[in-house]
């Protein structure tokens, strides 16, 4: 899609604005603290009606303000408008499509089609797994129809199962969750571990390019697929360490009974159970659930002289940065394959914490992937490495922009 | 407090209705004339005397016992089992079942406090040990929410040690729902209890 026109009525410091945005994209150039990220954030707030960066709505609203709205219009093969409005007196939140309000905010995800970056996401990356759950929560519920159904489903049955095994009093009635917790569990489990089959060789070679030729590895380590107390053990001790990497292998075999489908399903369901039923005394021990996918993880490695290492625990900083960048690129492919269309990209002082080397590499591979919108920030001119010289350039201040 | 206040307070009580709400609706009220107003309280009178839940099934009735426990031509063969009584009516109203209810007056929800001594559980192990006519079939009717779907688990797990044929009911695509807005769990689950097809 491509983002055309953009209405920002008390967001953040961006007071009441209307913004017509080339097709081609555009670089925002401002210093510090003037607003930069607030107009990404902003945008991206219309792919999934929340703050990428993890503020409450109440922070979005301006300082003075109760309401914020944001609005855009957007062109590609079907139109669509998307506008969203908070109300922090009655903290009530509406979202729309076309004018009609959805019914779910889910219903309305992903209508722009954006994958946004900033270097804060290096914590994809050196981040604890929770944190790699919620990119691969967001890419799929944005991308797999399905997947948010499963993932409400499987969180519901986890939360009332953990309350029924703390009221202690007859925990066999805990049980009685287990049905719809491993049927929606194996369910996430698969679409993320098919997800991480699928894009594990584009990740690679991502990372390869932006590091000029690092050997990076991803893959989903499903918890189902681990069998015993050990494997636990070790990834409650941080998951890092080489006992991490012979778990990666279980991770695959649950990557591959994914790739196959409905029977695939079946097996991880299969497995889920067994991991219940094993872990049922524990359960009861320390009254919550200890086996599922909410224990899962995407293991990010990098092959160091004679092995291969977590880059979470013995990256560089510059190969971090490079990870959590071929993440996002990969997640803009997701975008490209299955919803055929062209992602827009956000990126957000992209190349702030990159070696030139790096930035460079970045800039060749951006401009032969992706052939769609681009919104950049920078805090100068000098900053701006795309090369495509025709981008057009807005300078923002206090919130302002100027065209 | 004044009288408004107090209206305010006890219909904020109501499920849904916020302070906006019930503010709006005490004003109607006054607003309109005493004479329905005291039509609404003498409605609320009647139910506040007269309505009792059924001993037998849950339901709530006026009799001693609800119309359909006492009504000698439906199926005593057949219970089907209801998280709350208003469903009792959505079910009555297909005209197509025949047997008997039981309304559990709630679904399992730990998070809430609502474990099974919450739900009339014993009520209808009872009626299946006891009942004339011997039930032979429980239809487990509670909704395909995660708390339905764990509640009729559990009574399950309860009934199978008793000499009766428990079922659920289907799920699948409502009926008049294009597929293309269908969730893809729903398509799957249309899928798995796809049927012949009868020429
Ligand atoms: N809710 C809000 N209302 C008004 N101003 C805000 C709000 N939240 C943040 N700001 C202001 O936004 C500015 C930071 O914007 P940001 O986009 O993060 O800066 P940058 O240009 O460095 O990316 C700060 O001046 C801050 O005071
Ligand atoms: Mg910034
Ligand atoms: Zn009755």
């Amino acid at each position: 899609m491509v983002l055309r026109d953009l209405e920002l009525r008390h967001f953040r410091n961006l007071g009441v604005q209307t913004l017509r945005f080339p097709p081609e994209g555009v670089a925002v150039i401002g210093d510090n603290a003037q607003g930069k990220t607030n107009l990404l954030e902003a945008i991206y707030y219309l792919e999934c009606f929340r703050s990428f960066r993890g503020a409450r709505d109440a922070e979005l609203t301006a300082f003075s303000e109760d309401v914020f709205h944001v609005k855009g219009v957007l062109e590609g093969e079907r139109p669509v408008t998307v506008a969203a409005g908070f109300d922090g007196s009655g903290k009530a939140k509406k979202v729309s499509v076309d004018g009609k309000e959805a019914p779910r905010f889910s219903a309305a995800f992903g209508r722009l089609g954006a994958m946004i970056f900033a270097p804060a996401d290096v914590d994809l990356v050196s981040g604890g797994p929770a944190r790699r759950r919620q990119f691969l929560d967001v890419v799929l519920s944005l991308n797999r129809s399905g997947y948010v159904k499963a993932l409400q489903s499987y969180r519901k049955a986890l939360a009332q199962r953990n309350a029924a095994l703390r009221t202690g009093a007859n925990p066999q009635a805990a049980r009685a969750w287990d049905g719809t917790l491993v049927e929606h569990g194996a369910r996430v489990t698969c679409l993320r571990a098919e997800w991480a089959a699928a894009w594990a060789e584009p990740f690679a070679s991502y990372c390869s390019a932006i590091s000029g030729g690092d050997r990076a590895a991803l893959a989903y380590r499903a918890d189902v697929g681990t069998a015993g107390d050990g494997a636990e053990a070790g990834a409650e001790s941080g998951g890092s360490g080489a006992g991490v990497v012979g778990v990666v292998g279980g991770g695959d075999a649950v990557g591959a009974a994914a790739a196959t489908g409905e029977a695939g399903e079946a097996q991880v369901a299969e497995a889920y159970r067994r991991r219940l039923a094993e872990s049922w005394p524990s359960d009861v021990r320390r009254q919550r659930t200890t086996a599922g996918p909410h224990r899962d993880d995407l293991i990010l490695t990098v092959e160091a002289p004679g092995r291969r290492v977590p880059v979470r625990a013995f990256g560089s900083g510059g190969q971090r940065r490079t990870a959590a960048l071929a993440l996002r690129l990969v997640e803009a492919a997701t975008i490209r394959q299955q919803r055929g269309t062209e992602p827009i990209l956000l990126l957000d002082d992209a190349f702030a914490e990159l070696d030139d080397g790096r930035s460079q590499r970045v800039v060749a591979l951006v401009e032969e992937e992706s052939a769609g919108q681009v919104v950049l920030t920078a805090p100068s001119e000098s900053d701006v490495r795309l090369r495509r010289p025709s981008l057009a350039r807005w300078r923002i201040r206090g919130g302002v922009i100027e065209a | 407090m004044s009288s408004i206040d107090s209206l305010v307070r006890e219909l904020r009580r109501l499920p849904g209705i916020g302070s906006k709400t019930a503010y709006r609706l005490a004003f109607h009220l006054v607003k309109g004339s005493a004479e329905d107003m005291k039509r609404l309280a003498a409605a609320l009178h009647g139910v506040a005397d007269r309505v009792h839940p059924c001993p037998v099934c849950g339901n709530y009735c006026e009799e001693r016992v609800c119309p359909v426990c006492a009504d000698p031509r439906r199926d005593r063969s057949v219970i089907c089992v209801v998280e709350e009584a208003y469903e009792v009516g959505a079910i009555e109203r297909t005209g197509r079942f025949k047997g008997l209810f039981h309304v559990l007056g709630g679904r399992l929800s730990p998070l809430d406090g609502v474990g099974p001594e919450a739900l009339a559980f014993d009520g209808l192990l009872s009626r299946i040990d006891g009942e004339a006519g011997e039930p032979s079939e429980v239809i487990l009717a509670t909704n395909a929410s995660v708390e339905g779907e764990a509640t009729a688990v559990y009574l399950e797990g309860l009934l199978r040690p008793l000499s009766v044929r428990v079922t659920r009911l289907a799920r699948g695509i409502p009926v008049g729902s294009d597929l293309e807005y269908v969730d893809g769990t729903t398509i799957a689950e249309a899928l798995a209890g796809r049927r012949e097809m009868s020429a």
